[in-house]
Parts: C-alpha cells; sequence; structure tokens
C-alpha cells in the first residue's frame, strides 16, 4: 500500500475516533431534565424537526436566499458522496475501472464543487459574512470544497493519487477540529430543537379543534 | 478579567449549541436588530460566537492552543462590553432566528447563557437589576406595596360592582380554597387597572371561584432575562409557595409573554420539581370558558378591524397560535393579520427585559420600527395582544410612529364583547 494512502486511513481512523469521542461526550452529559407539563407531543416535534421544519416553504432563511439553499444542498450532497468514495475507494475497489459510474458520480461532484466555491466567494464578497468569518470558516469551506474536486479529477482522469489521499487526510484532521463538526452537532440540534417545540406544540402547530 | 465565568455545561443541550453554528449568516433576516441597523454585530451568528468563542478558549484544546485557528477569543474587559451591548441590548431572546436557523443552533438559548456569564460577573444592566431587585424584595417588579394593591383592589372591586349591579361581584384577595389563583402583571395596578376589572368581569360571567394574592401576584420573572438563575428561582418559587399556601387547584398566568413562559415552562426547572398545581395562561383559560359555553360573547360590540400581535413566549416559544385566534376571533368581528404572523411574527421590540433596560431606549423603539409597518400595513384599528410588555412596547409605538391604533390586551377585547348574565 502506498504510503499516502496509509496516512489517509490514520487521518481517517484519528476522525473516527475524535468524532466518536466527542459523540460519546455529548451522550453521556445527558440531555437536561424538564419538569414542565408538555403540551404538544415531543415524538412529533422531533420527527417534525427533522422534516418538515426543514423545508424551504418553513425555513425563511431558505426561501430568502433559494440560490444559496441550492448550493448548500448540491455542496452537502458532494461532500457526503466524496467522503463515500473516499470509503470506496481505499477499503474496497477502484471505482476507475467502471467508467460510467465514476463519470456520473463526477458530475455531482463538479456541481458540489462548483458550488462550494460560489459559497467561498459569497463568503468573501458579502460585507456580512465577511464580517463573521474568521480561518476556520476559509479552512472548512476550502477543504470541503478542495475534497470534492479533487474526487471528481480522479474520477474523471484516473489521476493525482497521491494529492487526493493527502488532501483528505488534512480533511480528516480538520474535521473535528473545525466548523465542519458540524456533520455531528447538526443532528443533536436538530432533536434539541424538536424537543423544545414538540413540548410546545409549535411543531407540529397543536390544534385546538377550533380551527 | 480576573475571574472567568462558568457556562455550566451540565448536559448535552448547551455543549451542541456552542458548537453546532456554521456561519451561514442566514440567521441575518429572521432578526429585527439586523434588519432596522443592518449592522453585521447584530446578526444571530455574532451573538452566538461571543458565548461560544469564549467557551472554546477556555474549555477546548484547540482554543487554548490555537485559538485564533478556531476563533477562539480571550475574555477581556472590550469582549465584555460587546457581549453586554449585543446579548442584553441587541437581542430579545425572541427566537424567531431558531425557527430559521440551517442548522438549528438554538440562538436565544446561547444569548441566555451568556447573559448568565455576564450575571456571575456582576454585568447585568443596572436598570434591569434594579427591577429583579425588587421582585425578590418585594414581591413584584415595581416594588407596589401590599397596602396600596389592596387598596387598588378595594377600589377596582367597588367599581366593579357598580358596574355590574351586583353587591356580590369580587375581585377576592387572598381566599384559600379557590380553582384559580390568577397573577397579574404589576404595570396593571400601576397603569392599567381596567385590565384587572376586565378579567374579573370575564371570571364573573363565568361564575369562577378564584383569588388574588395580594402579596405574590406578579406573574412577571425578570430573573427569566438577566441571567441569575438563583433569583429567577426565588421569584419563581415565591409564586409556587403562595399559590400552595391559599391551596388553589389552578395557577392562571396573567397575559404577559415570558411571565407565563417563565412560570409555565422554565421555573419547574429552576426548582427542579414538577408543579403540584396545574398551570395555564389567561388566554387558554378564557378560550375553555367559550369552548364550554361559560361565557357569552357578542362580537358586534368589537366592530373595528382588530390586528393580533403574537407574542414570541406565547405563541413561537408557547405553542398558543390557535387559541389566540379562537378567542379573539369570538370576540371581534374583523380580523386582519399581519404579514408575517403566527410562529414567523416580529418581535415587539419590548422583549428580553429590553423594556426595563433605559440604556437602550433608543434602539428599542427604533427596532420596533418593523412592528409598526407591520400594524400599519394591516390597516386594523385595534391590536391585541395577551402580554402587557408588548402592550407597553406597542403603545410607545403607536405614540413614536403615529399609528394611530387602540392597543388592547385579550382580557379587554373580550371584556367589550361580554353577555353578562347576573350571578344569582
Amino acid at each position: 500500500m502506498d504510503l499516502y494512502k496509509i496516512v489517509a486511513i490514520v487521518a481517517f481512523v484519528l476522525c473516527l475516533s475524535m468524532l466518536t469521542k466527542q459523540f460519546l461526550t455529548l451522550v453521556a452529559a445527558g440531555k437536561p431534565a424538564d419538569y414542565s407539563k408538555p403540551s404538544g407531543n415531543v415524538k412529533k416535534g422531533i420527527r417534525y424537526s427533522f422534516t418538515g421544519a426543514m423545508s424551504p416553504f418553513e425555513k425563511e432563511s431558505a426561501c430568502l436566499h433559494f440560490p444559496t439553499y441550492i448550493a448548500g444542498l448540491i455542496f452537502h450532497s458532494g461532500i457526503f458522496l466524496s467522503l463515500f468514495i473516499f470509503l470506496i475507494q481505499t477499503f474496497f475497489l477502484n471505482l476507475i475501472d467502471y467508467s460510467t459510474i465514476a463519470k456520473l458520480l463526477s458530475v455531482i461532484l463538479v456541481a458540489g464543487a462548483l458550488s462550494g466555491a460560489g459559497i467561498l466567494i459569497k463568503r468573501v464578497a458579502s460585507r456580512n459574512l465577511k464580517a463573521i468569518s474568521g480561518p476556520d470558516d476559509y479552512i472548512s469551506n476550502i477543504l470541503t470544497t478542495a475534497a470534492q474536486a479533487i474526487s471528481a479529477y480522479l474520477l474523471i482522469t484516473g489521476k493525482g493519487y497521491a494529492i487526493y489521499f493527502l488532501l483528505f487526510s488534512v480533511l480528516f484532521i480538520w474535521i473535528p477540529i473545525g466548523k465542519t463538526r458540524h456533520l455531528l452537532y447538526f443532528f443533536f440540534a436538530r432533536y434539541y430543537l424538536g424537543l423544545f417545540y414538540g413540548r410546545r406544540g409549535t411543531w407540529p402547530q397543536k390544534q385546538t379543534g377550533n380551527e | 478579567m480576573n475571574k472567568i465565568p462558568d457556562l455550566k455545561i451540565k448536559d448535552s443541550k448547551l455543549l451542541t449549541h456552542l458548537n453546532a453554528c456554521v456561519k451561514c449568516g442566514l440567521c441575518a433576516d429572521s432578526c429585527m436588530f439586523y434588519k432596522t441597523f443592518y449592522t453585521p454585530d447584530f446578526i444571530p451568528a455574532t451573538k452566538v460566537a461571543l458565548v461560544s468563542s469564549v467557551y472554546r478558549r477556555y474549555n477546548t484544546m484547540a482554543g487554548r492552543f490555537v485559538p485564533a485557528l478556531v476563533g477562539a477569543e480571550d475574555l477581556d474587559e472590550k469582549m465584555a462590553e460587546k457581549m453586554v451591548d449585543l446579548l442584553f441590548g441587541a437581542c430579545t431572546m425572541c427566537g424567531r432566528c431558531v425557527k430559521h436557523c440551517s442548522v438549528g443552533v438554538d440562538i436565544a438559548y446561547v444569548v441566555r447563557k451568556g447573559r448568565e456569564m455576564l450575571a456571575q460577573m456582576d454585568l447585568v444592566p443596572k436598570s434591569l437589576q434594579a427591577t429583579v431587585d425588587a421582585a425578590v424584595q418585594s414581591g413584584n417588579n415595581m416594588s407596589i406595596p401590599e397596602d396600596e394593591f389592596s387598596g387598588t383592589i378595594g377600589w377596582m372591586e367597588d367599581e366593579l360592582k357598580d358596574d355590574l349591579e351586583d353587591n356580590d361581584a369580587s375581585i377576592p384577595l387572598n381566599m384559600k380554597g379557590k380553582r384559580i389563583f390568577y397573577t397579574l402583571n404589576p404595570r396593571e395596578p400601576k397603569f392599567f387597572p381596567l385590565s384587572i376589572s376586565a378579567m374579573a368581569k370575564i371570571f364573573y360571567a363565568a361564575g369562577e371561584s378564584w383569588t388574588l394574592s395580594s402579596k405574590y401576584y406578579d406573574v412577571t420573572n425578570y430573573g427569566f432575562f438577566n441571567g441569575n438563575s438563583e433569583e429567577a428561582a426565588t421569584i419563581a418559587k415565591n409564586l409556587h409557595d403562595e399559590v400552595v399556601k391559599l391551596d388553589a387547584s389552578t395557577l392562571v398566568l396573567g397575559e404577559c409573554g415570558h411571565g407565563s413562559r417563565a412560570n409555565r415552562w422554565e421555573a419547574p426547572n429552576y426548582l427542579n420539581k414538577a408543579y403540584e398545581f396545574e398551570m395555564t395562561t389567561a388566554v387558554e383559560l378564557i378560550a375553555a370558558y367559550i369552548k364550554d359555553g361559560k361565557i357569552r360573547l357578542d362580537k358586534s360590540a368589537n366592530k373595528d378591524i382588530v390586528t393580533i400581535h403574537d407574542p414570541c413566549n406565547l405563541v413561537r416559544n408557547g405553542g398558543l397560535l390557535n387559541e389566540i385566534r379562537f378567542v379573539v376571533n369570538s370576540a371581534a368581528e374583523s380580523i386582519n393579520e399581519m404579514s408575517p404572523f403566527g410562529n414567523d411574527n416580529f418581535c415587539c421590540g419590548g422583549g428580553g427585559g429590553l423594556l426595563a433596560m433605559s440604556e437602550f431606549n433608543d434602539r428599542r423603539i427604533k427596532a420596533g420600527e418593523i412592528k409598526a409597518d407591520q400594524i400599519r400595513k394591516s390597516g386594523a384599528k385595534v391590536v391585541v395582544t395577551p402580554c402587557h410588555n408588548c402592550v407597553d412596547q406597542l403603545t410607545q409605538l403607536n405614540h413614536t410612529y403615529k399609528l394611530g391604533v387602540k392597543i388592547k390586551t385579550i382580557a379587554e377585547l373580550v371584556a367589550d364583547a361580554l353577555i353578562i348574565e347576573k350571578n344569582l
């Protein structure tokens, strides 16, 4: 096995370990006790938080910024796909041997990388985003965008193995440190939001029977 | 700074919200402060970052060794000043940004935790702290002496008897064993006594068994705003213990958004126990009276076009969207909703303790311009809202922006439409 592939695997294991540690810390900390009497359905609230509440029709931030919302969806699809492709490439088979599938996947990755680049440009150009951004925001964006770009390049040309694995090594080290760790915290955030609104009957909105 | 305050991370909720923000900035358009002033500092993500950056600096390895890389910041005097300005003075914790956050960060919760840090450092704005001190020491946030309150209730009762032509009509004080223990905002006996008699009329019409306390009648809990959980717990306990002492079966939370939230949702957690008695809001009680036929209303008594201002802590953070509409639709002929409304409403600007913080008066009134525009566009002549703090803010907006509307509580709207049959 090539050295750069070994480095990438070690980095992946480290990433997994750190995320697992963070996950276990969250689980061990537990959720806060709540002695108030619910007036809504907590389970429905949590379910809604992961489904209906994410729709652009429910979320003003999505419908007011629809292009950014779509770019975000494509960008995240590309990120997850690139991580999946890394696992396949590293541990199972060489996707380049399946050229039709490789080219299909690379279309999504290119779209994801372009979306990531667009989001990065927006972050640099927008007064608001520039004001709230720091090194973490730029590094996270650049690494995840580059990961998709290099994955697409590899699948299309069959070249760039060394840089592919080295880039993913850096990405895996960064994921649990930077804001990219939201890949874990996102789920807990949605859970707690669903818990909050579900308990109060806001998600989904409880009916009085007189509507 | 000598003392780094403890963020008291006891569970995964705070840990989650301190780590989840991705600084997408999409929360900006949900925040009335940002939409009014267009300052990046007022973006909700900035407020989260203030708290999370300090957390990261003192609680994480990356924050300790490579702070610049991960946005970790020292808690120095400049930072503390900024936190006071933004967390107390540029956020009402209305939660509009929370609902629309891409990830689901409970920004209002993080802001409150930031306030808790500032409270530990004795950096609560003086005017807000004075309100809390008054509540802790006197039992109500306006330091109304007990005999003055009893005197006000006494003459309100006399007027009620005259109004209803019934000597048995009453506003009971300190009666034991009643079904309902009612609470008010101290602004009512001080400035809006007619809202007390409005509710008294509703109770009369419903034939209700109820009482007030002459000492602990205050529904508000500004400890929810100042970040001092011990003071919040003291205020909550005083009310809780009074309900138990008077042996009432249901605590009815008078028309106050944060008061309803602080008692209904937060107080059991301040006191670490489920309450022994039921709790409901005045809106839910009135809705039940209408549904059960205990009171009858004549809508034609309220002919003016009405619009509803949704208090954030009752609707978005309290689930009472439909209850409020049911009551208002039962009491008024014509309703025009604001846009947006309900769970997407804009805060009036008076929440978060801002009404008590004279340091931020100008900013509060300016941020309220969004609400003023909403009212104007609704074409309504009457704005009804089940929250006295909102009434106060809306009254000031009415004056400042020359809206020419009447501001009413739900009880006042309903009382105007009441068909009263004398209790025999």
